[in-house]
């Protein structure tokens, strides 16, 4: 009975704090990278870190989103050169306040509409996600190719400066966005669309049964991930006021990964947005340290790869201890139920 | 509150399969029906038509007398038709009261009402207040509670949309007593307040309980309907059994299989016991054929996982007169065992790996470093010759081969290894008529060459057609053993349904005439009161218990 009550708290703990993880690893990350960089909380870096952050951010919390919901998007990337490519050839340098207000809308549509695909192939004719958003990574980054054959383009110099320089009370632009897209999340978990969300991620079957209506969740988390990944789009194009068909290339697996790191399980339902966006700043945050500790160039990537395999593996080798110390509950070797020994 | 509905010539088919041909159903306000029929007859798809999760092929529906298409759930649920389901429709990772209020959460300006979702939930809670071990707290992960718990949630749920109409299906089958007379209690006052209930399940005792009128199926067809009251449980399990038993496909090859009584003891298993399973006795010798029954989910699965080592297990196994206790499966396979599992396709194949390779998957070892392919390929075309496999090469995908001949190589991956005990999960689930006929007799040629062979099946024709002794097991335990004389179809049944030995003996169809009191008169009766037909004296032939 012991053993039930241990398992029903540990459960209850890491269930209802899935964040704190993906909380105590970027506390530490924020440690070690004031430890190279001490003016890392000044206004100035704070600003050149978040605008760097931000298109990561916006990102993977689309992906959070689709990943909670079982679901897993490889579009994203494509999906944010489309955008990259669409501003930095529609708007040049200079473009109306009316054209770029008009573009920047017509991006976020493009963005939804690409995660509307997605979401038909998958919710609708009921295609394996990771395949289907594979497909369509190339799909899209075939357009983004037609759109922007060779990198270049431009935006006008006032909205790029405004995203970088702004400072409204002494804070970075940038860093506004992150509360909104908390508070976005935390609105959105308080409506039954948030519950529907972790239902249909959860045990998608059991869902159906209880009148969830699987399929239209399903489709939604990928036009909200389109969105998000057209924000993110917007926000990579005006850091750096030009256009690559090929930006977006590096953001997918960064942010599954953000995913990941910030508590929510591949496999969905469990989770959430907010533990993601720590993980996206916590990623980037590594990278910071990594330029920051001189390390030779050749050894960036594999230092930064072995952070995020450690990162990763944290959490599987606390369970693993856990299990091995409380050696009166027994693995599944299969199913890896728990069982009373 | 009024209601009514009523199910009209049902017709549902799944793929070749017909799962229902003539179903029907009626249920009224303020009553409680009792779906009843065997294994498969239908009786869950009928309850998932009702509720919209399946949508029928053929027949009507008519709610309060106007025909209704349920097109998915949500229109059934807006109809006010809530259903407790056998396999329970809650999300493991949410908490209790997310799942009892999941699509009907109480809003307040577009937001769910945490605080007013916690009350209700607690008001829920509280109907079932003293029967559960733990307080049921409304923010615990459904995940970690217990399968009783877990059951009163589903109830719980089912209850929480103020239904017109509940399907019960099996929703007793976790709970213990205390618990079946709360919700017993609820399902009365359901009734005063105009409710209809339809309550699919096993236990006779139940169903004569709270039942006012039955509907029995069999093989998808409605076979007889009527008030409670008015019909003993003798005369229900008559109607459950089909009175000409198709035996065409299963042979009596029973007599083909040579008595064994002289054949050493292979398995002898003592006192086992998993989470499912409450101790579980058993001997099984060289050549033998030994049935096990019941209704699924009795444990049959945990005892096959823990005798093939993929499950935990106290107790003591004896293999081939050696003590083992094995710990992973490869220690099974060592010593000769091999399991044909459930889900063949999750658990038995690779399903998109070739023929070739599945069968010589738990053989390679066999053939060398480097692999002698040329000789793993003569040794694969041998077994698939003895399995007669219908293919288009050795080649070819699993996944393109039918149902059947898929569980051919399953069992064929371990032909080569000559085991000595072989577990079988149910293996003709989804097999074509034909196919199981082969089947069966590449089970009597195993059988006649000396391999011990543990059956589980879910058909009961199966177990009668080929078993020389029929364990039957009910909630973790061997309830009866059947053989001989006492294996009969409605043995079978009653011995499901929990009924011991000792008040088995003669197939109620043919015994219209045994007056139903006759079962008191049974002085020999020694354990828990049969509720199928009973009245005969001879006495029990040995008990498992």
């Amino acid at each position: 009975m012991n053993n039930v009550l241990n398992r029903m708290r540990w459960q209850y703990f890491t269930l209802r704090n899935p964040y704190l993880f993906s909380l105590l690893l970027l506390v530490l990350a924020m440690l070690v990278n004031l430890f190279f960089q001490p003016d890392l909380l000044s206004r100035g870096s704070l600003n050149s870190n978040m605008r760097v952050f931000l298109p990561l951010v916006l990102v993977t919390a689309g992906q959070a989103v689709v990943i909670l919901g079982g679901g897993i998007d490889i579009s994203v990337g494509s999906i944010v050169s489309i955008v990259n490519a669409i501003l930095a050839t529609q708007l040049g340098s200079n473009a109306s306040p009316e054209k770029i207000a008009l573009m920047l809308g017509a991006v976020l549509l493009v963005g939804m509409a690409a995660g509307a695909i997605n979401g038909f192939f998958i919710s609708y004719l009921r295609l394996q996600p990771i395949i289907t958003t594979y497909a369509t990574s190339f799909l899209y980054a075939g357009v983004a190719l037609f759109i922007l054959p060779s990198p270049g383009g431009a935006v006008p110099n006032g909205i790029s400066s405004f995203y970088r320089e702004t400072t409204p009370l002494g804070l970075p632009l940038t860093l506004y966005v992150i509360p909104l897209i908390l508070i976005a999340w935390y609105l959105l978990r308080q409506t039954r669309y948030g519950g529907y969300l972790y239902a249909v991620g959860g045990k998608a079957d059991a869902a159906y049964e209880t009148a969830v209506p699987v399929n239209a969740v399903q489709f939604s988390t990928y036009v909200i991930s389109g969105l998000m990944a057209a924000f993110g789009g917007i926000a990579i194009t005006l850091l750096t006021g030009s256009g690559s068909a090929t930006i977006g290339a590096d953001i997918t697996l960064t942010s599954i990964t953000a995913v990941v790191i910030g508590g929510t399980a591949l496999r969905g339902g469990v989770g959430g947005v907010a533990g993601a966006v720590l993980g996206a700043i916590t990623l980037g945050l590594f990278k910071n340290i990594i330029s920051f500790a001189n390390v030779n160039l050749w050894w960036q990537t594999f230092v930064n790869a072995a952070i995020i395999v450690v990162a990763l593996a944290a959490p599987g080798a606390i369970n693993l201890l856990r299990r091995t110390i409380g050696s009166r509950t027994r693995q599944h070797p299969t199913t890896g139920q728990e069982r009373q020994a | 509150m009024s209601v009514s509905l009523s199910a009209r010539n049902v017709v549902k088919r799944y793929g070749g399969v017909v799962a229902l041909s003539d179903a029907n159903l009626d249920v009224h306000s303020g009553e409680v029906v009792a779906l009843i029929g065997a294994n498969g007859s239908g009786k869950s798809t009928l309850s998932k038509i009702i509720n919209g999760v399946v949508v029928l092929d053929g027949g009507q529906l008519l709610l309060d007398d106007k025909p209704v298409h349920f097109s998915s759930p949500q229109t059934a649920k807006q109809m006010g038709i809530a259903t407790v389901f056998q396999e329970l429709s809650l999300i493991p990772q949410m908490t209790v009261s997310e799942n009892i209020w999941l699509t009907r959460e109480p809003l307040r300006g577009g937001l769910v009402d945490h605080k007013n979702v916690r009350l209700r939930t607690e008001e829920l809670v509280a109907l079932f207040e003293g029967t559960h071990k733990f307080s049921l707290h409304p923010d615990s992960t459904v995940d970690a509670l217990p399968p009783d718990e877990k059951q009163i949630i589903e109830v719980l749920k089912a209850l929480s949309s103020d239904p017109r109409l509940i399907i019960l299906d099996e929703a007793t089958a976790s709970l213990d007593s205390r618990q079946v007379q709360r919700l017993f209690e609820l399902v009365a006052s359901w009734k005063q307040q105009g409710k209809a209930v339809v309550f699919v399940s096993h236990r006779m005792e139940e169903i004569f309980r709270i039942a006012d009128r039955f509907s029995v199926l069999r093989n998808g067809k409605t076979v007889g309907a009527g008030l409670m009251k008015e019909i003993t449980e003798r005369e229900l399990v008559g109607l459950m059994v089909e009175k000409a038993t198709a035996t065409s496909v299963v042979q009596r090859q029973r007599q083909v299989l040579k008595k064994n009584g002289d054949q050493k003891i292979r398995l002898e298993v003592h006192d086992l016991r998993t989470d499912l399973l409450k101790g579980v006795d058993l001997q099984l010798r060289d050549g033998e054929l030994l049935g096990i029954g019941g209704l699924k989910g009795q444990g049959q699965r945990d005892l096959l996982l823990a005798l093939f080592g993929d499950l935990p297990y106290t107790g003591s196994v004896v293999v081939s007169g050696e003590a083992v206790h094995f710990k992973l499966p490869r220690q099974a396979i060592e010593k000769g065992i091999a399991l044909v599992p459930g889900e063949r396709a999750k658990e038995g194949l690779l399903y998109i790996r070739s023929i070739l390779e599945n069968l010589m998957l738990p053989s390679w070892a066999k053939f060398g470093i480097p692999l002698h392919i040329g000789k793993a390929r003569q040794a694969a075309s041998e077994v698939s010759n003895e399995l007669q496999l219908i293919m288009a090469g050795l080649e070819e995908p699993v996944s393109s081969l039918s149902g059947g001949n898929a569980q051919k190589v399953v069992i064929g991956k371990w032909l080569l290894r000559n085991p000595k005990l072989l577990l079988l999960d149910d293996p003709t689930k989804g097999v074509d008529v034909g196919t199981k006929a082969e089947f069966y007799r590449l089970l009597a040629r195993l059988c006649d060459n000396g391999t011990a062979i543990l059956f589980y099946s879910s058909d009961d024709e199966e177990l009668l057609g080929l078993c020389d002794r029929v364990l039957v097991m009910h909630d973790g335990v061997i309830r009866s053993e059947l053989s001989g004389e006492s294996l009969t179809k409605s043995n079978l049944i009653a011995a499901s349904l929990g009924a011991s030995n000792a008040s088995l003996h003669e197939d109620p169809s043919s015994a219209a005439g045994h007056t139903y009191e006759r079962r008191d008169a049974d002085e020999s009766s020694t354990a828990a009161p049969g509720p199928a037909g009973a009245g005969e004296t001879d006495p029990p032939s040995e008990s498992m218990e």
